[in-house]
């Protein structure tokens, strides 16, 4: 466990482009509108960044180098991920260590992506790594079918349900809920209202997933400007900073749509409640979990709620479905996920869109989705990396 | 079967997996299996990963295992796979321990379940390219 990045880091701007499908503007004009919007929203010039921190390059998104050139900057740190979700802790994570190493005074962490002009290349026919031999990283196995991220999470849902009882139904909640979320928000692209009827009714995709257990395939763009807290209680908004963090885990016992101990790939079968090692990021901001008043994850696929509510220990092994029923992830309920809808119902702006909504929740801002004395709220995921934000 | 080419994805061949894939050719399932801590691995790799040693042997074994997960796949992310779905894929805990994905063939999607026991099959997809599947069990 490490504290000395305590509340050292913060957000001090953040910047959003217009979500939808087959938007006509390339990344890079949809990059520039968040990042102009997060330089206003801090009171910062395009000169003051000097770092950038990039979820997603060529071909979804932009990398470093065309951003660095096309908008003019003078760049001293980069740090920039695979074309995977799963680097998203990790993006804004590198931001912040960079800040407290002193390697750079402000990192721009700009995501602009459009996953609609590259439909080949999210399990299809272009997409490189998920024919990785002996397996894509979320498990794919294109020889015999298998080529989505989607069926990865479909693997470990149906283990799951076989192994606990789970149902497709229960696992409604988690897609009904976040609609209902996004109804609230005018940006998100999905808003007409879900019942669990209607999930019950989309069609399957991978069996057990249906459609709505499905996150949106979007275009859009997302900046988070990353400063020193004491740099950044000179700007224009009140600082959220960055109170603890921790990494992505990894090794046999851990694969990246389940949790541990559930028998997916190498993992043994060995379903334990969270152990103290995957739970540093509460010691690291010296926070209890009983004391996170909102949990935002990457929902990529439902049932990675269900998973993350349990790597975190929110429930125990197999019991997070029926923890999360009767509204206790919806807003008003005792830990509300996700509130401006999420991959599921917002935009898939690879998780960044959540992440700004966590701001404006800790700003007191997020209108209509707001969480009443929000003050501490944590991200993480169902690969288990994590950070807490606080205002 | 057609004399159409072959249009789905077939595995690469590299120097870690060739053992295996030389092993399906002769109509055997080979998997790697440590010299010293004698547990069977998977996927291959230069070393055993839970002793760490680097002398491995590619044994072979009798294809026995019990499904441990699965899914029916309703979308045709490949073109070349349309005109099956829905068919299954499934993940096969091997009796010596790992764990390899497949399909089992000869089994209607509403029939499949976690614990079914299942035992391999060499589908001779291309002259070149064999592939490991299973089938049900008597």
């Amino acid at each position: 466990m490490s504290d000395f990045i305590r509340d050292k880091t913060a957000i001090a701007g953040i910047g959003l482009s217009k979500f939808g499908r087959g938007l006509e503007e390339s990344q890079l004009e949809l990059g520039l509108v968040a990042f102009k919007e997060a330089l206003d929203d801090a009171g910062l010039a395009r000169e003051d960044v000097d770092g950038l921190s990039i979820h997603m390059g060529w071909p979804i998104g932009v990398d470093y180098d065309r951003i660095a050139e096309v908008f003019g900057l003078d760049i001293r740190y980069v740090n920039q991920t695979w074309l995977h979700g799963r680097f998203v802790t990790h993006a804004l994570q590198h931001a912040a260590l960079a800040v407290a190493a002193g390697m750079a005074d402000c990192v721009a962490c700009i995501t602009a992506i459009s996953f609609t002009r590259l439909r080949g290349f999210l399990g299809g026919p272009e997409d490189h790594e998920g024919t990785r031999d002996e397996g894509g990283t979320h498990g794919e196995a294109p020889a015999y079918g298998l080529t989505a991220p989607a069926s990865g999470a479909a693997m470990a849902m149906q283990r799951y349900m076989a192994q606990y009882g789970a149902t497709s139904e229960e696992l409604g909640e988690v897609a009904v809920t976040f609609r209902r979320h996004a109804s609230l928000n005018p940006r998100a692209v999905m808003r007409a209202p879900m019942s669990l009827k209607d999930h019950q009714a989309s069609r399957m995709v991978v069996d057990p997933l249906r459609l709505y257990d499905c996150c949106l395939i979007t275009d859009g763009a997302a900046c988070v400007l990353v400063t020193s807290t004491e740099r950044a209680r000179d700007l224009n908004t009140r600082p959220v900073t960055i109170a603890g963090m921790q990494g992505i885990r990894s090794g046999r016992e851990e694969f990246i749509f389940s949790p541990r101990g559930l028998g997916l790939n190498q993992q043994a079968i060995d379903p334990a409640p969270a152990r103290e090692r995957d739970l540093e990021v509460y010691r690291a901001a010296g926070v209890d979990r009983d004391g996170v008043d909102g949990l935002y994850t990457y929902d990529a696929f439902s049932p990675l709620v269900l998973f993350t509510l349990e790597r975190f220990g929110f429930a125990g092994p197999g019991e997070a479905a029926d923890w999360i029923q009767d509204g206790r992830i919806g807003l008003g309920g005792e830990l509300p996920m996700n509130t401006s809808g999420g991959l599921l119902s917002e935009a898939h702006v690879a998780g960044w869109n959540s992440i700004t909504e966590m701001v404006r929740q800790l700003r007191g801002t997020a209108g209509e989705t707001q969480i009443k004395n929000a003050s501490v709220l944590q991200w993480g995921t169902s690969w288990g990396d994590s950070f807490i934000l606080r205002n | 079967m057609t004399d159409a080419p072959y249009a789905k994805p077939l595995p690469r061949i590299a120097p870690d997996n060739a053992p295996f894939h030389e092993g399906l050719k002769a109509g055997e399932l080979l998997l790697p299996r440590c010299a010293d801590c004698r547990r069977y691995h998977f996927p291959p790799g230069p070393v055993c990963p839970y002793c760490f040693s680097e002398v491995i042997d590619w044994t072979a074994t009798p294809g026995r295992g019990t499904i441990s997960s699965w899914v029916v796949v309703h979308k045709a992310w490949f073109p070349a796979f349309e005109a099956e779905i829905p068919y299954n894929v499934v993940q096969v805990e091997l009796d010596e321990g790992p764990r390899l994905t497949a399909n089992v063939i000869n089994v209607a999607p509403d029939e499949l379940a976690v614990g079914m026991k299942v035992v391999a099959v060499v589908d001779d997809v291309t002259p070149e390219q064999y592939l490991l599947r299973f089938r049900l069990a008597k």
